[in-house]
């Protein structure tokens, strides 16, 4: 066990009522080192969700090995060194914007109020200005960003991310992607990313994970060498498409091991 | 999180006059908005002279219960406190009890399986007919009127507080669980306020019905000197039917009253709520 790694070994989930022949998790391996972006990319069913549930501490695994910085995921959300960024923004209504953002401070304080500064975080993700708006008054995009910046309000060890640009529009898509990494790059916290994007899992990521379905497994493992700190200039890099087309290729044969008859478009 | 409903981020449609009239928010004063209203007040107020004149023993004429109003207003007005008085402190040992017990009830399914049941058989029994047996054991005083009007409010705002309680988004619950806050942090932060729209939906319905409570307990209670249900009595049994009509006016009055109190409280408290939202 280590304490520099997000570490999972033979993790196998089968939900109530769920084949147990084909369950949603079968023997997955993951390694995340300390500070690195990595994606978790594959067909609908292929279990990422999952993963990214079981490292949150919001599922418990059937079998196998799960170590976050040599913690286990309940023990890393009670230090509240975790931050979850769902697909939807999940914030508080009746609160404004900056009372979202200073809430993981208020709730479990034994684990400690340590915060970043709240109006720092929202200029970071250019939200100075409607501080005191309520979430209604918002777009969708602004409210993931105040989502964003909450989950980084407690300066997380661990950063989980399900989705949580696939509601966007493709151009708030690219402006909050180009967000998140300034914010990342500044904290230097590790990330888990889902996401069913290629372009934005190779734009983001260190390393991308392509998964297979039925049953969920880890099918391929790939780098991304591009240079860091990447700009919006990253999708003009002739590098870029070179490993997107490698995650197109990766995912058509995940794609193909594990595609159910209800699967009528390829990726 | 479709929310996109917020008037100053979405691009307001450029919409011609002349083609989508219904579009345009319109002033108070604009005669679509009240003269509809203006148009049936008139009506039902015709329809009820010519009948009071026809027949008087059905209808009395409007000019004759605003002049019994007129005539003696302090009347109505200790009367109708009287009965206000009841309604309210039924409501509030109703409606208080309710939620306190919902609350309970949400953290602990135990006393959730033995309360429900009995919740029940005690919302599908006609109130109405316990009235008299509450009479004989507390008297003429306020405490089986009050009693009457806490059970008839008892169960809307149980079952709607139950509701609210649980109707939490679940991301939002996977954020706090992340968090590891505690069972109560998450009741006090994030259930109870979710209730809130259901909880005034309650008083919404539940307040106009403790007038009702109040005053069938009123009818109820023979010996009751005070409200506007004994007065109705009285009055009816003596053939005033003017009287009859003012103090069912006055009635009606208080259940506007208490609309609109509702109306403003949801209006301060839900302002971030759907159902606050102006949709143009």
């Amino acid at each position: 066990m280590s304490d520099d790694r997000i570490e999972v070994r033979g993790l196998t989930k089968t939900y109530e009522g769920g084949d147990p022949a084909r369950p949603a998790l079968d023997r997955v391996d993951l390694d995340v080192p300390r500070r690195h972006f990595v994606s978790l990319i594959g067909p609908s069913g292929c279990g990422k969700s999952t993963l990214l549930r079981v490292l949150a501490g919001l599922e418990r695994p059937d079998s196998g090995h799960v170590a976050v910085f040599g913690s286990t995921p309940e023990r890393m959300c009670a230090a509240k060194a975790v931050g979850l960024v769902p697909q939807t923004p999940a914030l508080l209504p009746w609160l404004n914007v900056r009372r979202n953002v200073v809430l993981p401070s208020r709730v479990n304080r034994r684990a400690g109020n340590a915060a970043g500064d709240p109006d720092e975080l929202l200029s970071m993700v250019g939200l100075e200005d409607v501080a005191r708006k309520y979430p209604h008054q918002l777009s969708g995009g602004m409210q993931q960003r105040v989502a964003i910046a909450r989950a980084f309000g407690i300066r997380p060890d661990v950063l989980l991310m399900d989705e949580p640009f696939s509601a966007l529009d493709e151009f708030t898509r690219e402006a909050l992607q180009l967000h998140l990494l300034r914010l990342w790059e500044h904290m230097s916290t590790t990330v888990v990313f889902v996401t069913h994007s290629v372009r934005e899992a190779v734009t983001l990521s260190d390393r991308i994970v392509v998964m297979s379905a039925r049953p969920g497994r880890v099918h391929e493992v790939l780098p991304v060498d591009l240079p860091r700190p990447r700009g919006s200039g990253v999708t003009a890099d002739p590098r870029l498409h070179r490993v997107e087309d490698r995650v197109r290729a990766s995912l058509q044969v995940a794609w193909e091991s594990g595609a159910a008859p209800d699967d009528l478009v390829p990726l | 999180m479709a929310t996109g409903t917020s008037p100053d981020v979405r691009p307001r449609p450029t919409t011609v006059p002349a083609a989508h009239p219904r579009r345009r928010r319109r002033s108070v004063l604009h005669p679509a908005l009240w003269l509809p209203t203006v148009v049936a007040v008139l009506l039902v107020g015709t329809a009820w002279t010519v009948i009071a004149a026809e027949q008087p023993y059905i209808l009395p004429t409007l000019s004759e219960v605003g002049t019994t109003l007129v005539d003696d207003p302090g009347l109505f007005v200790r009367n109708a406190w009287s009965t206000l008085q009841i309604a309210l402190i039924g409501v509030a040992w109703g409606a208080g009890l309710a939620f306190v017990l919902a609350l309970l009830m949400s953290e602990i399914p135990i006393l959730r399986r033995a309360i429900m049941p009995l919740a029940v058989v005690l919302n599908v029994t006609p109130v109405i007919a316990l009235a008299p047996a509450l009479v004989v054991a507390f008297g003429f005083g306020m405490t089986p009127k009050v009693i009457v009007t806490a059970i008839i409010t008892f169960f809307p705002v149980l079952i709607n507080v139950t509701t609210g309680l649980r109707s939490v988004p679940p991301p939002v619950l996977h954020v706090f669980s992340t968090l590891h806050a505690s069972r109560f942090e998450v009741l006090l932060r994030l259930r109870v306020p979710s209730s809130l729209p259901y909880t005034l939906a309650a008083l919404r319905v539940v307040l106009p019905l403790s007038i009702v409570g109040a005053v069938v307990a009123e009818f109820v209670a023979a010996g009751s000197s005070s409200g506007l249900g004994t007065m109705i009595r009285n009055a009816a049994s003596n053939a005033q039917l003017p009287h009859v009509y003012a103090a069912v006016a006055c009635l009606a009055a208080m259940g506007v009253l208490m609309l609109a109190f509702t109306a403003t409280v949801e209006r301060r408290l839900l302002f971030w709520h759907e159902s606050q939202q102006r949709t143009p």
